[in-house]
C-alpha cells in the first residue's frame, strides 16, 4: 500500500502479508496465522464467536473480554488496529500529509518514532490482558514470557488443548437483560419524590452499558431514607439520576415538578452532599458559606438576610467557633458538617447525602444522623448512603436496596420501611441484607436476581 | 427561573438566581482570596527571579546587535511562556471535584472560566511588570520610544502580557483536559518543548514542520518582540567578531601578478574603487632608488632600454657615474604623488610585468595582515552590513502593521484557548467532571 501510494506500483505478495497478517515476512505471517487460529479457539472456549479473531482490533478486544480485562482491552484493540494500519501504509501518510515537503529520511525517522511509541504502549496493554488470561486459565505466571515473546505458541496450546479451559465464560449480557426485565411505574405524587427510572446507560467504546434499570418508587415528604447496596450497585449513579445532574431515561418529579425538564429551577431544590469534602481548603468557613449562599440563594435576598442565613446555618451545624478558620484546618467531623451546611443553606426539599459518616467515629456519626433526622422532620426528604447503617437504623423511615443483577446492572431489590425490609429479606441487620444481594465473588450470597424478581412481583402484583 | 419560593425565614422571594455576570464576580473574589491563602502570590517573586537570571545573561547584547537581540527576544518569550504556563496549569485539575459540586449547585462553567480569565489577566499583568522592571534593573538597554506609545516599556509590556496570557490560557485548557495535577504536570514539559522548538526563530526547522509553528504562542511572540526590538536594523556582528579572533591565523596560497592586478582593476566593485582611490605618497632619494633598481631582476633589461638621444639607459647612468653627478645627487629627495589605481594601471600596462603575468608566487601571511592591507574597519563594516542584509527577516520589520498583526494573533490564541477550556469542561467532560 505504501508503495502504491508513493509510486503507483504494488508488490502484491507484500501487500497481502501486511493486510492479512500484519507481517512483512513469511515467517511473521505464519506465526500470526497460528496466533489467529489459537485465539479463534480461545474465543470459542469462552463462549464468543471465533471469527472475531480474524479482525485486527476486534481480536484483541474479544480476547480481553475472555480475560475479564475489558478496559485494558479497549486500549489494546485501538492500538493494535492502529499498528495494523501503519504497517500497511508505512510512512506514506506522513509524506502525503506534508504535501511532499518532508524528505524521505525525516519521514522514516518520524515513522519509526511513532511506531516505537505505539509498540511500547501496545506491549504494556497486551501484558495486562495476558495477565488476565493467565488468571482465567489458572496457568502459571511463567506463561507470560511466552505470551510476550512468542504469543502464537500459548494461543495454540490454550486454544486447541482440552486441558486448558477458562474458569468462566463471557456472559451473554443481552440474554441476561431480557431474562431479568421487570417493568412498571410509580404514580406521580403532588408532594414528595416520584422516581420512574427506566434506564440509565453509558456508552463506552461504542458499546452501550446499562448501569441502572427499572427503578420505580414514591418517597413522601418528611421521610429519611437509607440507600443500601454493594459496591458497583449504582447508588451514586442513582442519586445523580434522581437529582437530574446526570440524566437517565426517566421521569423524576419532586412535589409535582419535573426534575429533568425544569432542572434549572429544580437544582436549587436539591441539596447533594458528596462523599468526599469537595471544598476549597484554602478558603475560610465563613467565606465558603457566603459564596455558596450567593450562588444558591435567590439574588433578590438582601445581603443582610444572606449573612443572617449563613450565621444561622453555622449555628445549627456548630461551625460558629471556627467561622474564620481555613477549611483545611477543620477536623473531619467539622468538614462534614460544613459540607452539609453548604447544601442546607438554600433549604432544599430533597437532601441527598453520599456517605456523610465516612471517617467519623460512632458518636460523631450518630450526632450527624440525628441532625439529619431533625432536617427530615421539618418536611424534607433526606436520602442517605452509608456503609454502617445499623448503628443509626432507628433514625430512618425507609430503605432502598439496590443490587447488581447477573447482567451487572443496578436494580431495585427493595423499597419500603425498615421492618418490611427485614421481613422481605429475612435478615435482621442491614449489613446482612447487603451481603445477601452482593455477588458471590464479592463475598456475598449472590441472591440479587431472586430479590429483584421477587420485589418486582410484590411491587406490581 | 422566575418562580416564587421561601427562604429560611419564611419570607417569599422571586427565585431568580445569580446569572453568569454576577457569578464571575463571586469567583473572582474567591480567586483573589486564594491569591493570598493558596500561595498564588509566589508566582510574582518567581517571575522576578527568572527575569533576573535571564536579564543578567542577555543584557550585554540585547538591543545592541542582531544576534543578541534575537537571542534576547527568544529569552523573553521563554520567560513569558514559562510564567504563563505555570500560572494556571493546576488551577482546574486540582479542584475538579469542587467544580463538579458547584456546577451541580448552579455554577456556570463559563462564569468560572471567565473569572479565571480575569484573575489570570491580573496575574500576567503583574508578572509582565515585574519582568520588565527586573530586566531593566539588570542592565538591559531598552529603547526609550515605542511605536504605538511614547514609552517603549508600554509597547513591549503589551506584547509580553499577551504572550504570557496566551500561554496562561493554553495551560488553563491543558488543566481542563487533565484529570489530575500529576497528569497536567506530566503533559506540561511537552507543551513547553513544543512551544520552544517550534517557535520558528531560533532553531532551523525542516520545511514540512513549518505549519506546526502556526499553532505555537512562541511564534508570534518571538516575532513581535524581535520586531519591536528592531532586530533587522541591528548589525550582525558574529562575522566581524570571528575575524577579530582570527587575526593571528596564518593563511597561505598561490597567486599570479595577473590575478592581483586584474582584481585591483575591477572598477565595478565599490571596495576596489575605494582602494584604487587611495593616494600614495612615495618619498625616496636618488641613491636609494638606484639601489632598488640595481637589485631588481629586470635591471639588465632596463640598462639596455634605448633612450631618445640614441644611447641606452645604462650608458647614461655610467656617464653620470663618471662625472660624479650620481654621487653628488645621491641624497637628493624625490617626491612622487600617485594613487593605487594609477600604479595598478601602470603596472598592468608595463610590458615587463606583462611578461611575468602568469608566474605563480606562493605567499604566507596572517588574516591580520590582509585586514591591515585592505582596511580592517572598512572590511568589518562591509561584512556586518552584508550579513545583516542576508539575515533580514520580513517578519521582524519594525512597523505598526506588523506588530498589530502579531498582537491580534496572540489575542486570537487567548480567546481560542479560553473557549476550548470552557467547552472541555462544559461538554466533553460532563459526566466525569
Amino acid at each position: 500500500m505504501e508503495q502504491l501510494l508513493l509510486t503507483g506500483k504494488l508488490d502484491f505478495a507484500d501487500f497481502i502479508l501486511r493486510l492479512l497478517f500484519n507481517a512483512t515476512t513469511w515467517y511473521g505471517a505464519l506465526m500470526q496465522a497460528f496466533f489467529i487460529a489459537g485465539v479463534w479457539r480461545m474465543l470459542q472456549k469462552s463462549g464468543l464467536k471465533g471469527w472475531w479473531a480474524l479482525f485486527p482490533g476486534a481480536r484483541e478486544y474479544q480476547l480481553s473480554r475472555c480475560a475479564g480485562r475489558e478496559p485494558e482491552g479497549r486500549v489494546w484493540s485501538v492500538l493494535s488496529a492502529f499498528t495494523w494500519l501503519i504497517n500497511l501504509l508505512g510512512a506514506a501518510p506522513l509524506l502525503l500529509m506534508t504535501g511532499g515537503r518532508m524528505d524521505d529520511m525525516s519521514a522514516d525517522i518520524a515513522y519509526a518514532v511513532i511506531k516505537m511509541m505505539i509498540a511500547l504502549a501496545t506491549a504494556v496493554y497486551a501484558i495486562r490482558v495476558y495477565s488476565g488470561l493467565i488468571e482465567v486459565y489458572g496457568a502459571r505466571r511463567r506463561w507470560m514470557w511466552l505470551w510476550i515473546f512468542l504469543r502464537a505458541v500459548p494461543a495454540m496450546v490454550w486454544g486447541f488443548n482440552r486441558d486448558y479451559a477458562p474458569a468462566w465464560k463471557v456472559e451473554d449480557m443481552k440474554a441476561e437483560l431480557e431474562k431479568l426485565a421487570t417493568h412498571g411505574s410509580a404514580s406521580v405524587m403532588d408532594e414528595g419524590l416520584t422516581v420512574n427510572l427506566e434506564e440509565r446507560s453509558a456508552t463506552e467504546f461504542f458499546q452501550k452499558k446499562i448501569l441502572l434499570r427499572d427503578i420505580h418508587m414514591n418517597i413522601p415528604l418528611g421521610h429519611m431514607v437509607l440507600l443500601l447496596g454493594g459496591s458497583g450497585a449504582g447508588k451514586t449513579t442513582f442519586l445523580n439520576a434522581v437529582n437530574g445532574y446526570e440524566k437517565a431515561k426517566a421521569k423524576v418529579t419532586l412535589n409535582g415538578s419535573d426534575m429533568y425538564t425544569q432542572y434549572k429551577k429544580m437544582q436549587y431544590e436539591v441539596g447533594f452532599v458528596p462523599q468526599s469534602e469537595m471544598m476549597r481548603g484554602k478558603d475560610t468557613v465563613y467565606n465558603t458559606l457566603l459564596d455558596t449562599a450567593k450562588l444558591r440563594l435567590p439574588q433578590d435576598v438582601p445581603a443582610a438576610q444572606r449573612t443572617q442565613r449563613v450565621d444561622e446555618v453555622m449555628g445549627i451545624f456548630g461551625l460558629t467557633p471556627v467561622k474564620n478558620n481555613l477549611v483545611e484546618k477543620l477536623s473531619g467531623g467539622q468538614k462534614k458538617r460544613l459540607s452539609i451546611s453548604m447544601e442546607f443553606l438554600s433549604n432544599p426539599s430533597l437532601f441527598i447525602l453520599d456517605e456523610p459518616d465516612s471517617g467519623l467515629d460512632g458518636v460523631m456519626a450518630r450526632e450527624l444522623f440525628e441532625q439529619l433526622r431533625k432536617i427530615a422532620d421539618t418536611g424534607k426528604i433526606v436520602i442517605v448512603i452509608t456503609h454502617t447503617p445499623d448503628r443509626v437504623i432507628d433514625l430512618f423511615d425507609d430503605v432502598i436496596v439496590l443490587a447488581k443483577d447477573s447482567a451487572r446492572t443496578g436494580r431495585l431489590a427493595f423499597y419500603g420501611s425498615i421492618d418490611e425490609a427485614r421481613s422481605f429479606f429475612g435478615r435482621e441487620r442491614m449489613e446482612q441484607i447487603v451481603k445477601s444481594v452482593n455477588r458471590v465473588e464479592e463475598g456475598g450470597d449472590g441472591l440479587a436476581d431472586d430479590f429483584v424478581m421477587r420485589y418486582a412481583e410484590v411491587q406490581h402484583g | 427561573m422566575a418562580d416564587m419560593r421561601e427562604n429560611g425565614a419564611g419570607r417569599r422571594f422571586r427565585a431568580r438566581h445569580r446569572g453568569r455576570g454576577a457569578q464571575v464576580l463571586i469567583y473572582l473574589g474567591k480567586l483573589l482570596r486564594m491569591f493570598v491563602y493558596q500561595s498564588d502570590w509566589k508566582v510574582l517573586p518567581m517571575a522576578a527571579l527568572i527575569a533576573g537570571l535571564v536579564g543578567m545573561v542577555v543584557r550585554r547584547r540585547f538591543f545592541i546587535n542582531m544576534e543578541g537581540t534575537l537571542m534576547g527576544a527568544f529569552a523573553m518569550v521563554c520567560v513569558c511562556i514559562w510564567n504563563g504556563c505555570f500560572n494556571s496549569i493546576q488551577v482546574i485539575c486540582r479542584e475538579r471535584d469542587v467544580i463538579k459540586r458547584e456546577h451541580r449547585s448552579g455554577m456556570h462553567i463559563s462564569s468560572y472560566i471567565a473569572a479565571h480569565m480575569l484573575y489570570q489577566a491580573l496575574l500576567c499583568l503583574a508578572q509582565t511588570g515585574v519582568t520588565l522592571y527586573i530586566t531593566a534593573l539588570t542592565g538591559v538597554q531598552y529603547p526609550r520610544e515605542g511605536l504605538f506609545t511614547r514609552w517603549y516599556f508600554v509597547d513591549a509590556g503589551i506584547s509580553m502580557f499577551l504572550i504570557t496570557y496566551a500561554s496562561d490560557m493554553l495551560s488553563l485548557w491543558v488543566s481542563a483536559l487533565s484529570r489530575t495535577t500529576t497528569t497536567a504536570m506530566t503533559v506540561m514539559p511537552f507543551v513547553l518543548i513544543f512551544q520552544l522548538v517550534f517557535s520558528g526563530g531560533m532553531l532551523s526547522l525542516p520545511a514540512w514542520t513549518e505549519p506546526l509553528t502556526y499553532f505555537t504562542v512562541s511564534n508570534p511572540g518571538l516575532k513581535v518582540i524581535a520586531a519591536q526590538a528592531d532586530t533587522n536594523d541591528r548589525p550582525f556582528v558574529t562575522i566581524s567578531n570571528m575575524i577579530e579572533k582570527m587575526r593571528d591565523s596564518e593563511i597561505s596560497g598561490t597567486v599570479t601578478p595577473g590575478q592581483v592586478l586584474d582584481a585591483l582593476s575591477d572598477e565595478e566593485n565599490q571596495a576596489v574603487r575605494d582602494i584604487r582611490g587611495t593616494e600614495i605618497n612615495v618619498s625616496t632619494t636618488f641613491g636609494a632608488l638606484r639601489e632598488t633598481l640595481e637589485g631588481a631582476d629586470f635591471y639588465e633589461e632596463l640598462r639596455n632600454t634605448p633612450l631618445d638621444d640614441g644611447t641606452t639607459f645604462g650608458e647614461t647612468i655610467d656617464m653620470l657615474d663618471a662625472t660624479g653627478a650620481t654621487q653628488e645627487y645621491a641624497d637628493m629627495p624625490i617626491e612622487a604623488h600617485t594613487t593605487v589605481g594609477e600604479l595598478v594601471d601602470m603596472l598592468s600596462n608595463d610590458k615587463n610585468v606583462r611578461a611575468h603575468w602568469d608566474d605563480s608566487h606562493t605567499f604566507t601571511t596572517t588574516v591580520g595582515n590582509v585586514l591591515d592591507l585592505i582596511g580592517e574597519e572598512q572590511t568589518k563594516l562591509l561584512l556586518e552590513e552584508k550579513a545583516a542584509e542576508a539575515s533580514y527577516v520580513p517578519a521582524y520589520d519594525n512597523d505598526r502593521a506588523n506588530i498589530a498583526f502579531y498582537w491580534l494573533h496572540l489575542i486570537a490564541f487567548i480567546i481560542a484557548f479560553a473557549l476550548l477550556a470552557t467547552v472541555t469542561l462544559e461538554f466533553i467532560d460532563k459526566d466525569k467532571r
